[in-house]
């Protein structure tokens, strides 16, 4: 309990009225992801050019590939049925989910570089309640970018996925899922290297690589004999595999098992990493 | 003036209840390099302490330890009765912090900065709005608190910045150098906020590196130096330590610096100067008291006074002996 202040009477005081408060009570673990979250959301919606301007790269690689490639020949492994576009569309989807996540462990790197974090560590609040509001920022942000491209992939292109609407809903679902467990990941980078460069970089040389070297735009059988070994290695692959699975009910299903238990290892480490590091003093 | 005039303060009795900031021999190492070494520094319900020192003495890292942000190697401190090591979120309670760089979310407006941080405080959303509007009233944002505070100049964004420190109504308040950069009107304005919250019964923790700023807002005043606390004591203990206050005059006739010197000599003074012919003289003086005496001594002899000045020792002078003295002393 705060001790009310009684203010001494000076009416030409210019701070007569600073200590006249009310003993807030302090509030929850919940109420202040709720608070932080409501913050970002906030921010983002003044400025929707941040989410926006997220969205160039995937739909970027969306026109190139579906332009460049499509009058290509399908290689051998291609599913029957499954135009080029149909194939792709769900391995954007998981590359912008990776883009992202950066953008969380960005968003992270901002607050503790502007001084928001210094002004939360002289309040009573949690310090894992910034890190959980950035991970749900980074999920309503995802969950925009999935409907947004969708939406525009099967009224400009022409996406027709077989699968039924339930399906298409999940496997969306399993990339925000995705998205989630590499904006832990992210996130704990951010804590721990403290800038934006690093995590971009982070960004271009890891999950860039790793989505050629999977299954997300040709079919693994089909990759050259090295590069399918490490697609086969590949959490991505399995990611793809199985939200593709579901968009366009081909096989490849039995990859969901796998990479939700990947994405929980990963969520469970960088939730874990990301605390570790963004207590450390600033 | 009102500072140089303020009562001295009487140290308070260690544990007496009242302290609402104690620091007790606290270190705090970073491997082989000491950022605080073994400070001791209190302040009484209702008081301002200063910080004094230059860049790199220790103040801010002190801050930092006092408001929970960093721990301390050894030693022992505590904010409002509690112990920085073991209840930081009842601290954090009571405290309001102002850091030496603006910890506003450039993002929001700066309505939306103060109704944050209400809110995460346990406000509702109608208390914390009318919380936002009162502060913002107070420190005069109300034209711009609707506006992003990325488009804020640096004095509007420290002024808001002290205005979220004081959303929760702290009863500690903790200034780290919080008029570096500011204009002086900006400086005199957050002078008079920061007397109005003591009058309220704040206490108030300030680092600085003006003579000046501590001198009109301190009742104790704690020089750091290399981590260490080289001195302590009230403005008029410490510049009595360091350096004499002299009164400089100009009299009106050549043959005034003569007699006046007589006189005031007579009257228990050293004046220096007035042989060579000018009409200067410089007379070292203990308390400013003794301005009055010196007028009237001169005014006993007829001799007029053209100009008169009151010279302090500086900041400058308090440090640089002070850091000196301690060089010279092995710890």
């Amino acid at each position: 309990m705060t001790t009310q202040l009684t203010p001494a009477p000076r009416p030409h005081a210019p701070a007569t009225v600073a200590l006249k408060t009310p003993d807030f009570g302090g509030s929850s673990f919940v109420a202040q992801v709720r608070v932080l979250t409501g913050r970002s959301l906030r921010a983002m919606a003044t400025d929707p050019g941040i989410v926006l301007f997220g969205l160039i790269q995937p739909v970027v690689i969306l026109f190139v590939l579906t332009q460049v490639f499509s009058k290509m020949g399908m290689p051998p492994h291609f599913p029957d049925g499954v135009s080029y576009l149909d194939f792709v569309l769900p391995a954007v989807l998981v590359d912008n989910a990776a883009q992202s996540a950066m953008q969380s462990g960005v968003g992270l790197v901002e607050d503790l570089r502007n001084g928001v974090v210094a002004r939360l560590r002289s309040l009573p609040v949690h310090p894992g309640a910034l890190l959980v509001a950035r991970s749900l920022v980074g999920l309503v942000r995802s969950a925009v970018q999935i409907l947004v491209i969708m939406v525009l992939a099967m009224t400009v292109l022409g996406y027709s996925p077989n699968g039924g609407v339930a399906e298409l809903a999940l496997s969306a679902g399993l990339t925000l899922f995705i998205s989630f467990a590499l904006g832990w990941a992210f996130i704990a980078a951010g804590a721990w290297l403290r800038r934006a460069e690093p995590l971009q970089n982070l960004a271009l040389i890891v999950i860039f690589p790793l989505m050629f070297a999977s299954s997300a735009y040709v079919p693994v059988a089909d990759l050259p004999g090295w590069l399918a070994a490490v697609a086969h290695v590949n959490p991505l692959t399995y990611a793809i595999d199985a939200t593709r699975a579901l968009a366009l009910d081909v096989p490849g299903l039995d990859h969901a098992i796998p990479a939700l238990l990947i994405g929980a290892v990963i969520s469970a480490a960088g939730a874990f990493a990301a605390l570790a590091g963004f207590r450390r003093p600033l | 003036m009102s500072g140089l005039l303020m009562p001295p303060v009487t140290q308070p009795d260690p544990g007496s209840g009242d302290l609402m900031i104690e620091a007790d021999a606290v270190s705090k190492s970073y491997g082989t390099v000491h950022a605080l070494d073994s400070v001791s520094v209190s302040a009484r319900r209702g008081s301002v302490l200063a910080l004094l020192g230059h860049n790199g003495a220790g103040k801010t890292t002190l801050v930092n330890v006092l408001t929970t942000a960093l721990p301390l190697s050894s030693g022992r401190a505590s904010v409002a009765g509690y112990d920085v090591t073991r209840d930081p979120f009842e601290i954090r309670r009571r405290i309001g912090l102002t850091g030496q760089f603006a910890s506003v979310d450039t993002q929001l407006s700066g309505r939306d900065n103060l109704v944050l941080i209400a809110r995460l405080l346990g406000a509702g959303r109608r208390a914390a709005r009318s919380r936002a509007e009162e502060l913002l009233e107070l420190f005069e944002l109300t034209t711009v608190a609707d506006r992003r505070a990325s488009g804020y100049s640096g004095g509007l964004r420290r002024r808001l910045d002290l205005a979220v420190s004081l959303v929760g109504g702290p009863q500690v308040i903790f200034l780290d150098e919080p008029t570096t950069g500011l204009d002086p009107s900006s400086r005199l304005k957050l002078w008079e906020i920061v007397e109005g919250l003591v009058e309220q019964g704040a206490t108030v923790l300030l680092t600085t590196q003006y003579l000046e700023e501590a001198d009109r807002l301190a009742d104790s005043i704690a020089v750091l130096s290399a981590g260490k606390v080289v001195a302590s004591g009230t403005a008029d203990e410490l510049k009595a330590t360091v350096g004499r206050r002299t009164v400089t005059l100009t009299l009106d006739s050549d043959d005034a610096p003569a007699r006046a010197g007589a006189a005031l000599r007579g009257a228990g003074f050293a004046p220096v100067g007035g042989e060579d012919g000018t009409r200067g003289l410089v007379v070292p003086i203990d308390t400013t008291r003794e301005i009055a005496d010196v007028i009237r001594t001169l005014d006993q002899v007829g001799v007029e006074i053209t100009e008169l000045a009151f010279g302090e020792p500086t900041l400058d002078d308090v440090y640089l002996t002070l850091a000196e003295q301690h060089a010279r002393i092995p710890a």
